[in-house]
């Protein structure tokens, strides 16, 4: 009975320290980053210096890959948090939502930036910004981010609007609608997404509507190639095939128009060029 | 022929060409539509439909198993396997290529797990394929838990999907398969009477004169090769090939002669029609595994209800 009691004293004891060294936290600011969206905002704002942990995905700026990193977007190794200490998390949505649940409950402070529009990237720039101390920093790149997507928009102002069709997966092919991120950018930029709706942001879509939506341009990140999606049956007469205007990741970086951080707008200027190159092409 | 059996052979023609009209023309779509994307997807729907049942058909009856189908051998998972594989290597052109090597390996391990003392025992050949079925399963779900980008793909291999756009040469590559599906149906076929003895003993079989030790090679290598073909363009589809054959059997009761026709008819009808149910009657497309088993359960459910005295 005694050696039970010493034993539920000791567990008791043990458990007490382990609570205490989560809460235990040190003066430093050291930010873990989760996300590759906020890893890009955090640089952009200058606090690269601050970030001491990152996710396998987080490549922008490319000064950031010496970094030490967490685990994968979906695969946090816990562990590996705790063990740099951090005194803040900056964590995504998706996949990430329980993880930054286990880390709140850990005692971290978890902060969650998921931005799935324009004025939500501004809001979470400045949301950073007052975070960390540097909400000048933050409005100032809020407004040039603004002046910019603004003279673009004047820029295509009078200009054709050509019809857009982004393939982000083969078999079965998948696209995005029209109030998804990527379909925003797409329409900022001059174009206009071909799925106006569509069930979820990403979502699958039929060959058929595809073939009867005729876009203009088609983007492709599906990993297709240009022979094999010219040699699709039924894809001929769709516009953008017939015509060759087919533009691939080497044209226009995914991650320029898919992540929801500041490079969005080099990615609006990359499209606009598309979609000159498509109207000097009719011309 | 039983009365309901006669007005089924009867309806059958004015029903199999409204669903096929259905499916063709709904929404009137384009000639270039029709003709490149919907009546492509018809032909592999209908070979997919007419092999699935074929082969639960012959299977029951083979294993004296109500519940054997196509997939109870693991075929259909080797296939898969092999067909995820490719895609995760990138090589998404040689899925079908992929998924025909999977099934004829996985063919050859279970027949060669199946045999004891060189005797061929049906209880083994079962649990062979359980066991064989579920090692590639869990190398499935590895891949997917190692390739995260490759989900939507694999879940539409796991659950069926008859909308694969083919180029042209895989079209082609599709129709000579086909060719070579149908004779392995029409062979079958003509060994129906032979099953159908078969399946009453061994020995009965071999004393009318029936190489039972071959014919059953035969039946099991060409069904693998039919699954191959079906796993390899549209993924697994569950059910068709386990009700079709009991749905047939209680409308017609009959021979394997008379239930084999039947199952082809019915299994290309019913996957006709759950393949436009899964494509048009809902906003987003659904895996075409998933309408089979939502429409086929309750119908099955309503005959077994019914069948009651």
């Amino acid at each position: 009975m005694r050696r039970a009691t010493s034993f539920i004293m000791l567990l008791l004891i043990l458990m007490s320290l382990s609570c205490q060294q989560a809460d235990k936290r040190t003066d430093e600011i050291r930010y873990v980053v989760l996300s590759p969206e906020i890893a890009e905002i955090l640089a952009a704002l200058g606090l690269e210096d601050r970030i001491v942990g990152l996710t396998d995905e987080c490549t922008y700026p490319p000064s950031l890959l010496k970094i030490p990193k967490v685990g994968a977007f979906g695969a946090i190794k816990t562990e590996n948090v705790i063990a740099i200490k951090p005194s803040l998390i900056f964590s995504s949505g998706l996949e990430q939502e329980g993880i930054s649940k286990d880390l709140e409950r850990l005692g971290y402070q978890v902060v969650s930036v998921y931005p799935k529009s324009v004025a939500e990237i501004y809001e979470g720039i400045k949301r950073v910004g007052a975070i960390t101390g540097t909400d000048k920093e933050a409005e100032a790149l809020v407004q040039s981010m603004q002046n910019e997507i603004d003279a673009l928009r004047q820029s295509n102002a009078g200009k054709s609007i050509p019809k857009v069709y982004l393939e982000i997966y083969r078999d079965p092919i998948m696209s995005v609608a029209d109030n998804s991120f990527v379909g925003e950018l797409i329409e900022i930029a001059g174009g206009n997404n071909v799925f106006d709706t569509l069930e979820r942001d990403y979502s699958r879509v039929k060959a058929e509507d595809v073939i009867s939506a005729k876009p203009d341009i088609m983007i492709c990140y599906s990993q297709d190639s240009l022979q094999n999606i010219r040699s699709r049956k039924g894809w001929q007469d769709i516009p953008a095939i017939r015509d060759s205007m087919i533009f691939f990741e080497d044209s226009i970086n995914p991650d320029l128009i898919q992540r929801a951080g500041p490079r969005i707008v080099e990615g609006l200027r990359k499209l606009s060029h598309i979609y000159d190159i498509y109207r000097d092409s009719i011309r | 022929m039983s009365r309901s059996g006669k007005a089924l052979a009867i309806l059958i023609l004015p029903i199999a060409l409204g669903i096929f009209a259905l499916y063709l023309l709904w929404g009137n779509p384009d000639p270039n539509i029709l003709w490149q994307v919907r009546v492509p997807r018809l032909c592999l729907t209908v070979i997919t439909g007419m092999s699935l049942a074929a082969i639960g058909s012959v299977y029951q009856l083979m294993l004296a198993n109500p519940l054997a189908e196509p997939y109870i051998l693991g075929i259909s998972s080797g296939s898969a396997f092999g067909s995820i594989l490719m895609a995760a290597l990138g090589l998404i052109v040689l899925m079908p290529l992929g998924g025909f090597i999977g099934a004829i390996l996985t063919m050859l391990l279970v027949w060669r797990l199946a045999q004891k003392n060189g005797m061929f025992d049906r209880s083994r050949l079962i649990i062979a394929g359980v066991i064989v079925g579920m090692f590639f399963s869990s190398g499935i779900s590895l891949i997917m838990y190692l390739n995260r980008e490759d989900t939507a793909l694999i879940m539409s291999t796991l659950m069926g999907n008859l909308g694969r756009i083919f180029s042209y040469r895989e079209w082609h590559i599709f129709l000579g398969l086909s060719v070579l599906n149908i004779s392995i149906l029409i062979w079958l076929y003509l060994k129906s009477r032979a099953l159908d003895i078969m399946s009453a003993s061994d020995h009965y079989a071999a004393s009318v004169g029936i190489d039972v030790h071959r014919l059953r090679k035969q039946v099991f290598v060409l069904s693998s090769v039919l699954i191959g073909i079906v796993v390899s363009y549209a993924g697994i589809i569950g059910f068709v090939g386990l009700i079709t054959p009991h749905i047939v059997r209680m409308m017609i009761p009959g021979t394997q002669k008379k239930i084999f026709p039947a199952c082809l008819i019915l299994g290309a009808l019913f996957l006709t029609l759950a393949d436009f149910m899964a494509k048009s009657m809902t906003v987003m497309e659904l895996p075409v595994g998933v309408v089979t088993a939502a429409i086929g359960c309750p119908f099955f459910m309503w005959l077994l209800l019914r069948r009651q005295p």
